[in-house]
């Protein structure tokens, strides 16, 4: 009981609750302007919070994290154009319903299946992190090999257009981490002569420069959209007969939410696709769908919020990212001198709790913001492109350069966005790419104490039936996208909606 | 030239779905099959370590375990549309476009602005890009562009200077904000 108290005083200190608020404050806005989005904002804000203790620094890159989801609703209900990807599905029912004149209500509604999935998932996530961690002590460095693998595999589920590509971003990721001086023989890797890479290619400019330049090459080719907007709103909390009508679809989206968030690389869009699928599915209401459906905007909202919380367990819990913008949190918890894992649960559990008390407080703001600022945020999507990209450009140069105050890093971050840049176009996202990167090390330093364990022989991996459970989960999710409609034939299963 | 319209994309898109291999994801292949021999190449210039200092797992062994499973996942990207839901159309259809010539010009013009941090600063290179980028993007309006091109580049400098105690390139004109 002690590390909760402990961990919720830090938070409610007066300096990190103004960190949570402007966290949130920061979230809702990126959240509702198209084309920025939580984790290249979280990869922004690292810079700032380097200087900052770890417990402020990281609560409120989670408090954006919260809020950047939710922010995304309110442009996604307004003008049809979703803040950030998880907001998508919200779309679909949340502009019918504002084009005939519901916007607040939609609004509402958005603001609070948010807060329900969230705090459903922040309370998963209380009691399954230190579960995790727990059974995750007993994971030595063949366990640890394996688990690394499954959540590259996951990388293919990811959302994105091709699998494939999902997984071929993610094992560059891994082979750029291992630029720099090879730990175990202190032999120089892929360092081409440059002094600056013999420490490795550092997280933040890859970051940055995959999140905010990539997408702002992307953005320059899009100057001139105009998005149709809904100026009359009334925020209204949804009335007693409304809660009732969506309260089962909340609760079953916050747990689909949570559950998603927990496995590892998935994340809020892939949430709240299945929170909008399974509300359909389940729904009285089906040929509402796409009309302005309640259960339309309750399913994917409770969902995607809920798969944040989530999200955290394997981050903090195994040091394996939930998540895009969990794995920027993960670097930053490896930059404040942490390794995430369940050491970490184990050495200092107030702070985790501090995290939790943060989110928690972050989603309850963000309730508040979002319903009082709904009006002011939707006008954000106001502020020209022509002004706002440079200004993304000039906060990612300062950012990038400000780590380590060095001029390469810059260079860095720029040929990092072209080349994120070149392939979106291809279909391979940054999302993967930048999990193998933060996961690199991890797989190499497991694969290498294992195979000195065991003496070089690969078969001795299978000794262990908590590798062999991985490599098994491993090669159904990689093999699922074949064998699976083979196997739903057999069952004689009907489709899903989709 | 003509740009090619969107019927003639459309065309392109059905061609490239309904053959066996994508030429698109053909070139695709090679450039990082070429990247991917590129790199295999370097590893075989790492320092050599006895194998009992390396524990038998010698500093090329993970990178190159690496680029072998990048090739095989990668030989296989030319057929992928024939697994794809709609033979992959919707992959095809981002890159259906030209990419446009702003997105070229944009990244030339970042380039020069970062490589004349050392020369200009790092102020006076914010500056350049808050006025030149939104003027590049079709931004005419003078009493906007102007203030928020000093402006912003000020407040970030103050703000990374004073509370973050970053110490920016001053150039050689020696500007510094601090």
């Amino acid at each position: 009981m002690e590390p909760v108290i402990q961990g919720l005083t830090l938070v409610f200190d007066p300096f990190n609750i103004a960190l949570v608020f402007g966290g949130v404050l920061i979230g809702v806005t990126v959240g509702a302007l198209p084309g920025l989005s939580s984790p290249m904002a979280v990869a922004l804000l690292l810079p700032f919070t380097i200087t900052l203790d770890p417990v402020p620094a990281i609560c409120m890159m989670a408090a954006l994290y919260c809020a950047g989801t939710f922010g995304g609703s309110i442009t996604a209900i307004l003008i049809n154009a979703p803040g950030a990807p998880p907001a998508a599905a919200t779309a679909l029912d949340g502009y019918p319903m504002a084009k005939r004149g519901e916007a607040g209500r939609a609004l509402g509604l958005a603001a609070v299946s948010s807060v329900l999935g969230g705090v459903f998932s922040l309370i998963i996530f209380l009691f399954a992190a230190p579960l995790l961690a727990k059974l995750a002590l007993k994971f030595r460095p063949p366990e640890y090999f394996a688990l690394t693998v499954f959540a590259l595999s996951m990388l293919a589920s990811i959302s994105g257009k091709s699998s494939l590509r999902n997984l071929i971003a993610g094992a560059f990721g891994v082979l750029i981490g291992t630029a720099g001086i090879h730990l175990t023989t202190g032999v120089e890797r892929f360092t081409f002569g440059i002094y600056e890479l013999t420490e490795g290619v550092s997280f933040v400019p890859v970051l940055i420069g995959l999140f905010a330049i990539g997408e702002l090459l992307g953005q320059s080719q899009v100057l001139n959209v105009a998005y149709e907007r809904i100026t009359s709103i009334v925020i209204k909390l949804p009335s007693r007969e409304d809660f009732r009508r969506v309260r089962w679809t909340i609760l079953r989206s916050s747990g689909i939410g949570t559950f998603i968030g927990i496995l590892p690389a998935e994340g809020a869009t892939v949430a709240a696709i299945m929170g909008y699928n399974e509300a359909k599915r389940w729904s009285k209401n089906k040929e509402e769908f796409g009309h302005g459906a309640l259960e339309g905007i309750a399913g994917p909202e409770a969902a995607n919020n809920a798969a944040t919380g989530g999200a955290m367990v394997p981050t903090l819990a195994l040091g394996i990212p939930g998540s895009a913008t969990t794995a920027i949190i993960l670097a930053a918890l490896i930059m404040h001198g942490f390794r995430p894992g369940p050491y970490l649960m184990q050495e200092t559990p107030h702070f985790i709790y501090a995290i939790f008390g943060a989110m928690l407080v972050a989603n309850f703001m963000f309730l508040g913001i979002g319903l009082g600022g709904a009006k002011v945020f939707s006008r954000i999507t106001l502020i020209p492109r022509q002004l706002l990209w440079p200004a993304v450009f000039v906060f990612s140069m300062v950012g990038a350069y400000s780590f380590a105050s060095s001029v390469f890093d810059i260079w860095v971050m720029f040929i990092s966005g072209v080349v994120g840049f070149l392939m979106k176009r291809h279909g391979f996202g940054p999302a993967p790419l930048v999990m193998g990167l933060i996961l690199g090390k991890l797989v190499e330093e497991s694969l290498s104490q294992s195979m000195i364990m065991f003496d070089n022989n690969w078969f001795r991996f299978f000794e262990s039936p908590i590798v062999v459970f991985f490599f098994l989960i491993t090669a159904t999710g990689l093999l699922w996208p074949l064998i699976g409609p083979r196997v739903r034939r057999l069952l004689g299963r009907k489709n899903g909606p989709t | 030239m003509d740009q090619p319209g969107p019927n003639a994309e459309n065309g392109r898109e059905d061609a490239q779905a309904s053959s066996l291999i994508n030429r698109t994801d053909l070139g695709l292949t090679i450039i990082i099959l070429i990247g991917c021999g590129f790199l295999y190449w370097v590893t075989t210039g790492f320092e050599i370590v006895a194998d009992l200092f390396a524990q038998d797992v010698p500093p090329e062994f993970f990178p190159r375990l690496l680029i072998w499973t990048i090739v095989i996942l990668t030989l296989a990207l030319p057929f992928e549309h024939l697994f794809l839901g709609e033979k992959g159309k919707s992959l095809n259809k981002d890159r259906a476009h030209r990419i446009k010539p702003m997105a070229g010009i944009t990244a030339l013009l970042l380039f020069g602005v970062i490589v004349s941090i050392l020369w200009l600063g790092t102020a006076l290179s914010m500056f350049f890009v808050c006025l030149a980028l939104p003027v590049l993007w079709g931004e005419r309006r003078i009493k906007v562009i102007v203030p928020y091109a000093i402006i912003l580049p000020m407040a970030v400098t103050v703000l990374f200077s004073y509370v973050l105690g970053v110490h920016f390139e001053t150039g050689v004109f020696g500007i510094t904000l601090r």
